[in-house]
């Protein structure tokens, strides 16, 4: 749509607005930046939105050294790979079952979806906590795997919507031509939904890159830390003064960031299909 | 030889035994565990549970003031992003319409969104900071000594510095989801608007409005599930400090849980969260006559 912007003042005030919004964003990501190359004096004494004198990444040296944040990195990155695999076999497989089946509990089984889609997950958080500990998960890298795998409704639901857009008669043709429902799938709707499969890739890395709540709560050993939670312990240490700390804020940033400017365009497609899934 | 209904029965049974039972025990299993352990006065570890009926919903809003403290701040959380639904609203309108840069403005302001969480509300907390803090930094250099404050230890303002974190954090998603919603307005109703001589305000009152209808009842409803379950910026920014000033209900609830030990308390405390979303839901849902328009 076209909304008629008339005047050139009108165009100014825009603008400005829009530069506006981009400086509150911007001001405490710089200062942030900046601080990560500065000293603890420097950033004592000087104007917080001034340039570091140098971009020495000594801070940065530190973090890495005494923050164990590759370890973080690494556990991150193993928790994505894992999710996101995962996600992929069980969203494609349980969205053809649901989508291209009648049988009976059908109602039954959409029923328990749905349901778990509205519910809100930290507050069945309370005794998750026990089912996990009983299962002996606690602790270990699998409890955010399986929780993951079990609250990924929402895209299993963007999935079903996808699989809904692949004309029927393909299966039906497929079928005529001597295909099993297994192979169906592995030859046809599998590969068909490749390009939602790496929408929802990206948005789940981004999404389990950035989780709090679970790695903290479930994984308190010190070897298991994700990136996120490798920062929390760091702030809390003896080097948590904001010139290393600014430095972890940055490297905690980075990477989802660099996933977020590389592959926007997947990024929007995804969170707006996933939000507004009524 | 393999019936096609076996093979349909295989299927099913292996691509969803998995699923479903994920769910059934991550996710529905422990709703009923939360239910029930409500009605009890458990401690998280012993295994003696001893059932005290309604006790902890009683106790919970009668027992101490902290909990609607707590509440009264998600409201704030919940107010002030409700105010910025409209505005949010204006700049998606913005972006939308033929201004150079768009592209760039809404890759900048969806940006927050997609960072870090802990990262942003460590961030903040410097930004915040009393001492070498930037946002008193920048308030000098402006002149605007006065206006200087204990962002993160004052009570009465301390709120309201974690309510921006939560809107500079979230606003860029509203604004993209606005966006969409504006996109799926068909192009022809803007050009019969043109024909019938409607000016921009007429636009925006019977043509953009009621397309980003759906988009708004979304919103409303993430807005409830948002500001009641506000957790990560409180908790990193100020541990629900100074005292419980900035407490939330899921902070409270979460440490009634594990760092008090009192499981059964705590799961009422999630019952009453579950409750208080389904019931403010239906009231703006009600109040805004979402559903009764959409139908149309």
């Amino acid at each position: 749509m076209t909304l008629r912007l008339g005047s050139a003042a009108k165009k100014l005030a825009v603008y400005l607005i829009l530069m506006l919004i981009c400086m509150v964003i911007f001001i405490p990501l710089l200062i942030t930046l900046f601080a990560s190359f500065k000293t603890a004096v420097e950033i004592g004494s000087e104007f917080a939105l001034k340039l570091p004198a140098s971009f020495d990444f000594g801070n940065y040296q530190v973090v890495l050294d005494k923050g164990k944040f590759l370890q973080g990195f690494g556990n991150s990155m193993f928790l994505v790979a894992v999710s996101v695999v995962i996600n992929a076999v069980l969203g494609t497989t349980t969205a053809y079952a649901i989508n291209r089946f009648d049988f009976r509990l059908k109602k039954v089984i959409l029923g328990l979806f749905v349901a778990g889609m509205i519910m809100p997950g930290m507050i069945t958080e309370i005794s998750r906590f026990t089912i996990i500990k009983n299962l002996g998960l606690y602790n270990t890298i699998w409890a955010p795997i399986v929780i993951y795998a079990a609250t990924n409704l929402v895209q299993l639901y963007i999935y079903t919507q996808f699989i809904n857009g692949i004309p029927k008669d393909l299966d039906e043709s497929a079928m005529l031509d001597g295909c099993s429902y297994f192979k169906v799938f592995n030859k046809m709707i599998f590969p068909l939904l490749l390009p939602a499969t790496a929408t929802l890739a990206i948005i789940k890395a981004v999404d389990v890159m950035n989780d709090m709540y679970v790695p903290y709560l479930y994984m308190p050993s010190s070897s298991l830390r994700t990136l996120t939670t490798t920062l929390m312990y760091f702030s809390s240490s003896k080097f948590g003064s904001w010139d290393y700390l600014s430095s972890a804020i940055i490297l905690v940033m980075l990477p989802t960031l660099v996933i977020y400017l590389v592959f926007s365009k997947y990024i929007f497609k995804g969170i707006v299909a996933g939000a507004v899934k009524s | 030889m393999r019936t096609i209904s076996m093979q349909k029965n295989l299927l099913l049974f292996s691509f969803l035994l998995i699923p479903v039972l994920l769910l059934l025990m991550f996710v529905l299993y422990p709703l009923f565990e939360l239910i029930r352990i409500s009605f009890t006065d458990w401690n998280g570890v012993d295994a003696q549970q001893t059932y005290v009926g309604f006790d902890n919903y009683v106790k919970m809003f009668t027992d101490s003031s902290d909990v609607w403290l707590s509440l009264r701040n998600n409201g704030i959380y919940f107010i002030f992003h409700l105010i910025m639904i409209p505005l949010e609203l204006a700049i998606a309108v913005v972006l939308d319409s033929k201004i150079r840069a768009s592209k760039f403005f809404k890759t900048i302001i969806f940006m927050p969104y997609i960072i870090n969480g802990v990262a942003i509300s460590y961030m903040f907390a410097f930004f915040y900071s009393p001492i070498n803090g930037g946002l008193n930094g920048i308030l000098e250099v402006l002149g605007l000594e006065s206006l200087i404050q204990n962002w993160l230890t004052d009570e009465s303002i301390v709120n309201l510095s974690l309510v921006f974190v939560s809107i500079w954090r979230f606003s860029g998603f509203h604004i993209i989801l606005f966006l969409a919603g504006l996109q799926s307005i068909p192009q022809d109703q803007f050009e019969a608007a043109k024909i019938d001589g409607a000016n921009s305000i007429q636009n925006f009152w019977y043509i953009i409005v009621p397309g980003v209808k759906k988009v708004l009842e979304v919103l409303l409803f993430l807005n409830v599930v948002g500001a009641l379950q506000v957790f990560d910026i409180p908790y990193i920014m100020t541990q629900g400090g100074p005292g419980h000033a900035s407490s939330t209900f899921t902070l409270y609830t979460l440490e009634t849980a594990f760092k008090f030990n009192s499981f059964g308390m705590a799961s009422a405390m999630g019952i009453t969260m579950l409750i208080l979303i389904i019931v403010l839901n239906g009231v703006q849902n009600k109040l805004f006559n979402l559903k009764g328009v959409g139908e149309e």
